[in-house]
């Protein structure tokens, strides 16, 4: 009547391990196939691993915090399709009874503060610190200056750990600005006040989504360490969106609908290609430019949980057909929280348009490590003066921010202007 | 005495520096070369000296000035003979801190309603991890209030655990030791034991130790309570006297070093006064024809060497196969051996079924294979174990976790669940050892101090004080070879041993175990005289990450005991010349 089936982490791209932040299932919960089981989090981006199987949740074989790689077993499942009534009871009935143990249980509510308390130093793994080839006397120095030994290498017999190699170190990271406690202090900026809002009128605290707190990190960290600059155009495309339209027209039985979107992507990919070094990211030593020799575009793609910014590879060699057919699965991908971490990584340029939403104009922040965006707002018809007349001109605003370290300003100015004159007549893009 | 200007000196071809820091005050006696102040150029920073012993009179320049060779610092008398005035001020300037530390307690007061005391840290339990606590927490400047359940400061270890014991122990080597010398040609008689005499010596190394403690509590200002302490909230303490009167202690931190009592399965008779725990045997009551110990663990097996020593006929019985759990068998192998010449008998694998008083005596029922059904002792001494004191002290009512065993879960700062709230030693987990207590206590004391400490210690070496002595130190054989680390050991009989030979331990044993890899000692184990003093250098050696070469090259003096540690990494490299080994690579 029923089956006993071990779910696994299935491919999850080309992550070795990603951490476990969320069980989202209990035993007993009678679950579909497609339902996610867990949330886990790689450094990029967190996503949800969906169930292999419908049935009930018979036992659950991973913990918050366990690091999983593919082929894990996340759960065993009962799969029973006919017998769906019977478990519905249950799971109505676990729930009550596992509520009044709690409740009955004097032990007191902070139990989870130990691991969730912040500390200085949270990041610092206890194990790996005090194996690391060092004196105690220097463990417990570093732990004066908050280093995490088992990040560094030593300079003695044996790679030994020295003082004078944590000395080095906090030098280091204090040269390369990297801000690395956080933000705030490294820029010896005042911390932002704790303040209860609750004595100016009716607030609600609302927890923020994983999503949030990891884009608000990278963001962060990239608006305070790339000195950016942003340069505005507006493209003329009044031709293309014409064009556009007929061919949606043409293509509406295949079930493509081309948007302005992935015109810009071409003509973006097509802007790498004449200036190298936008398709660049810079090595973290300040030493090196890393060209690519790919062209593979971001696009910035908003769900209910957050900004994700998945990338379509090799817009350079596909067809208008093929980028539109991906992009619309790419997104409906990123809504559904289906996105893998290596479905968000090795873009060369990322494009962020709100053109469908409006506003004139806005400065994108650049999604290290690459080094440049673009972004697109609403179009707009609007007089343009021929040299003799005034013509009515649909044109949409780009705003190219960069990383200036690597781009100059002509540069900035030479690459918008070319993707413009790309847009304003795509069938440049042919040539 | 006259008064001095103090200016500045040459200080190179600056023509103008900055000052950053005084270093002096005014009133502050300072002695030539004290430095003054520190000014800083757009290349370094430097300090300048006084030229003259002498006192601060006042003071010409601030953070900020830029000076130059000749502008004028401070004003100072050069007087040798004034000690004792300006040795009195430092005393003043304690006392508005004093009041400082005053003004604060009535805040922590308020909060908590009703409080008869307060203070910055409030440590729950003399013992060695709670004194130390109390008094590191003091010397770093915080006002300290130290609970105690018994009349006295020390808790187990001090009163009726380590230190009696080794007390005890060694007398009872020495009386072990003279009756071997009939061997060697020197024959004593067989000794008169006053167990009222030796007593009130063991009592006399606990009360030096004690008053010592209390001495060096008044000298830090720490003020000791005397009761059984309960949490009532998360910044209080209610204190219960002897005599049932009531105390409310506020903080603003606690450590919580309640300790451990011993293990009291229910089937015991403990009513019968010929049933003991471990404290009832180191009163000394009676010397017993027969005893029984019951667990082969560190504290059963070294009260069985003072009986045995003392002359009663000892039997050990442990449930697990072989004696102390947890350190190798290589080292326990010789251990028993030498045990079962002195011993009536030993049984492994051995339960105890039922302890029965009787008008002859306890009868005890086995279940093992080697021992009898039953048999009849004198005394019963009963240490299976302790258990941690975590839920006798209403931690529940600051808020703190208490795990089903009574241990308090703490992170690798000794901080519990509740951030005001530290808790170190048995209460916290295994090990239950006093140098681990002592070694938390002050991570906590200086945690609480703002300082980033963290327990960040390799190893804690275990020690059994029998005679001869067991002591092991990071992982055993077992462990690794359980983790499949792949480690390379050597092990020196301590028959190869000149010392050894000299002072008849010829039975030991030191082990030392190597990681394959990087040839850093992981763990050490040794069996034999003095193991518990030896096995501190490995101790030292694995927190160094010393290797098998700096064990090997740091000459040891010969002939020791100590040697053997050097000659058993010798064996783990193949270079041993004191014993013939079989080529190894």
């Amino acid at each position: 009547m029923s089956e006993m089936v071990e779910v696994k982490v299935p491919d999850i791209g080309d992550f070795d391990s990603v951490e476990i932040i969320e069980i989202l299932v209990a035993v007993g919960d009678q679950i579909a196939e497609e339902d996610s089981l867990i949330t886990v989090e790689s450094d990029k981006a967190s996503m949800e691993i969906p169930s292999s199987h419908a049935g009930t949740v018979k036992e659950i074989k991973v913990n918050i915090g366990d690091t999983i790689a593919e082929g894990a077993v996340v759960v065993v499942v009962e799969a029973s399709a006919a017998a769906a009534p019977a478990p519905a009871v249950e799971v109505v009935e676990a729930p009550k009874e596992a509520a009044p143990v709690e409740v009955a249980k004097p032990a007191p509510a902070a139990i989870p503060d130990i691991a969730t308390k912040p500390s200085p130093t949270a990041n610092i793994n206890p194990v790996s610190f005090k194996n690391a080839h060092a004196s105690p006397a220097v463990r417990k120095f570093a732990r004066d200056l908050g280093v995490d030994l088992s990040k560094l290498g030593g300079t003695g017999r044996n790679e030994r750990i020295v003082k004078e190699d944590v000395q080095a170190f906090v030098k280091k990271v204090m040269s390369t600005g990297g801000g690395s406690v956080n933000g705030g202090s490294a820029l010896g900026v005042e911390a932002m006040p704790d303040i209860d809002y609750s004595q100016f009128g009716e607030v609600e605290i609302k927890p923020l989504s994983k999503i949030n707190k990891l884009t608000g990190k990278f963001l962060h960290r990239n608006w305070v360490t790339i000195p950016h600059v942003t340069q505005f155009d507006e493209a003329d495309i009044t031709s293309l969106e014409a064009f556009r339209k007929k061919s949606n027209t043409e293509y509406e039985k295949e079930g493509v609908k081309f948007t302005m979107l992935v015109f810009i992507m071409k003509a973006v990919a097509a802007g790498l290609k004449k200036y190298p070094r936008f398709n660049a990211s810079l090595e973290p030593s300040g030493e090196n430019l890393i060209l690519k020799n790919y062209f593979n575009i971001g696009v910035a793609v908003d769900t209910p949980d957050g900004l994700v910014v998945p990338v379509v590879r090799d817009v350079d060699k596909k067809s208008l057909v093929e980028i539109s057919k991906e992009l619309r699965e790419i997104s409906v991908k990123a809504r559904e929280k289906k996105l893998k971490p290596s479905d968000m990584q090795g873009g060369s340029m990322s494009i962020s348009s709100l053109g469908g939403i409006g506003g004139t104009n806005f400065t994108p922040i650049v999604n290290a490590p690459e080094v440049a965006i673009l972004g697109v707002s609403k179009a707009e018809m609007k007089p343009v003066w021929n040299g003799s007349e005034f013509e009515p001109k649909l044109m949409c605003p780009l705003a190219l921010s960069y990383d200036h370290r690597v781009v100059d300003g002509a540069d900035g100015a030479r690459f918008i202007t070319y993707v413009s004159h790309l847009l304003a007549d795509a069938r440049r893009l042919l040539l | 005495m006259s008064t001095i200007e103090v200016h500045v000196p040459d200080i190179g071809d600056f023509e103008s520096v900055e000052i950053i820091e005084v270093l002096v005050a005014v009133g502050d006696k300072i002695a030539e070369e004290d430095s003054l102040i520190t000014v800083e150029s757009d290349k370094a920073s430097m300090e300048i000296p006084s030229p003259a012993s002498g006192t601060v009179t006042s003071i010409k320049v601030a953070v900020g000035d830029s000076i130059a060779q000749g502008t004028l610092v401070l004003m100072m008398d050069t007087a040798d003979s004034t000690d004792a005035a300006p040795a009195a001020e430092p005393v003043k300037d304690q006392a508005p801190a004093a009041e400082a530390v005053k003004e604060t307690a009535p805040a922590a007061a308020s909060f908590a309603g009703d409080v008869d005391v307060s203070a910055d840290v409030v440590v729950l339990g003399s013992g060695p991890g709670g004194y130390t606590a109390a008094f590191r927490a003091a010397d770093l400047g915080k006002n300290v209030i130290l609970i105690e359940k018994e009349d006295v400061l020390g808790g187990v270890c001090l009163n009726v655990g380590c230190i009696p014991s080794k007390a005890l122990l060694h007398v009872a080597e020495v009386v072990s030791e003279a009756n071997e010398f009939e061997e060697l040609g020197i024959k004593y008689n067989k000794p008169k034991i006053n167990t009222d005499k030796l007593r009130a010596h063991k009592d006399g190394v606990i009360g030096k130790l004690t008053t010592g403690l209390k001495g060096m509590a008044k000298q830090r200002k720490v003020t000791t309570i005397h009761g059984f302490g309960k949490f009532t909230s998360a910044n209080t303490i209610e204190v219960e006297a002897a005599d049932g009167s009531k105390k409310t202690v506020g903080f603003e931190n606690c450590i919580i070093a309640a300790g451990s009592s011993v293990t009291k399965l229910p089937f015991i008779p403990w009513e019968d006064e010929r049933v003991w725990d471990s404290t009832d045997a180191l009163e000394l009551h009676n010397i017993p024809r027969r005893l029984l110990v019951v667990g082969g663990g560190i504290i059963g097996l070294e009260m069985a060497t003072v009986y045995s020593a003392l002359g009663a006929k000892v039997t050990v019985v442990e449930l697990s196969p072989g004696l102390i759990p947890g350190a190798d068998r290589d080292l326990i192998r010789p251990f028993e051996k030498t045990l079962k010449t002195r011993y009536e008998n030993i049984y492994t694998s051995t339960k105890v079924t039922e302890l029965t008083p009787t008008k002859k005596g306890i009868v005890c029922k086995f279940e093992g294979t080697k021992a009898p059904a039953e048999d009849t002792f004198d005394n019963v001494l009963v240490a299976i174990g302790r258990s941690p004191n975590g839920k006798l002290i209403d931690a529940d009512k600051a808020g703190v976790v208490v795990n089903d065993h009574g241990f308090i879960p703490v992170d690798t700062q000794m901080r519990t669940n509740v951030n005001n709230i530290f808790a170190i030693g048995d209460v916290v987990g295994q090990p239950m050892l006093a140098h681990k207590a002592t070694h938390e206590a002050k991570i906590a004391a200086e945690v609480i101090d703002g300082q980033k400490r963290f327990f960040d210690a390799r190893v804690i070496p275990s020690v059994c004080y029998t005679d001869p002595e067991v002591a092991w130190v990071g992982q055993t054989e077992e462990q690794l070879k359980a983790d499949g680390v792949e480690y390379e050991k050597g092990a020196f009989p301590w028959a190869a041993s000149g010392r050894a030979l000299s002072v008849g331990a010829t039975n030991g044993v030191t082990k030392v175990l190597y990681d394959a890899k990087t040839h850093r000692m992981i763990g050490a184990g040794i069996f034999g005289k003095n193991a518990g003093e030896l096995i501190a250098e490995a101790a030292l050696a694995i927190e160094m990450g010393a290797e098998m070469d700096d064990v090997a090259m740091t000459i040891h003096p010969h002939p020791t005991l100590s040697e053997t540690l050097n000659f058993a990494t010798e064996v783990a490299e193949g270079t041993c010349t004191d014993i013939y080994m079989p080529k190894k690579k």
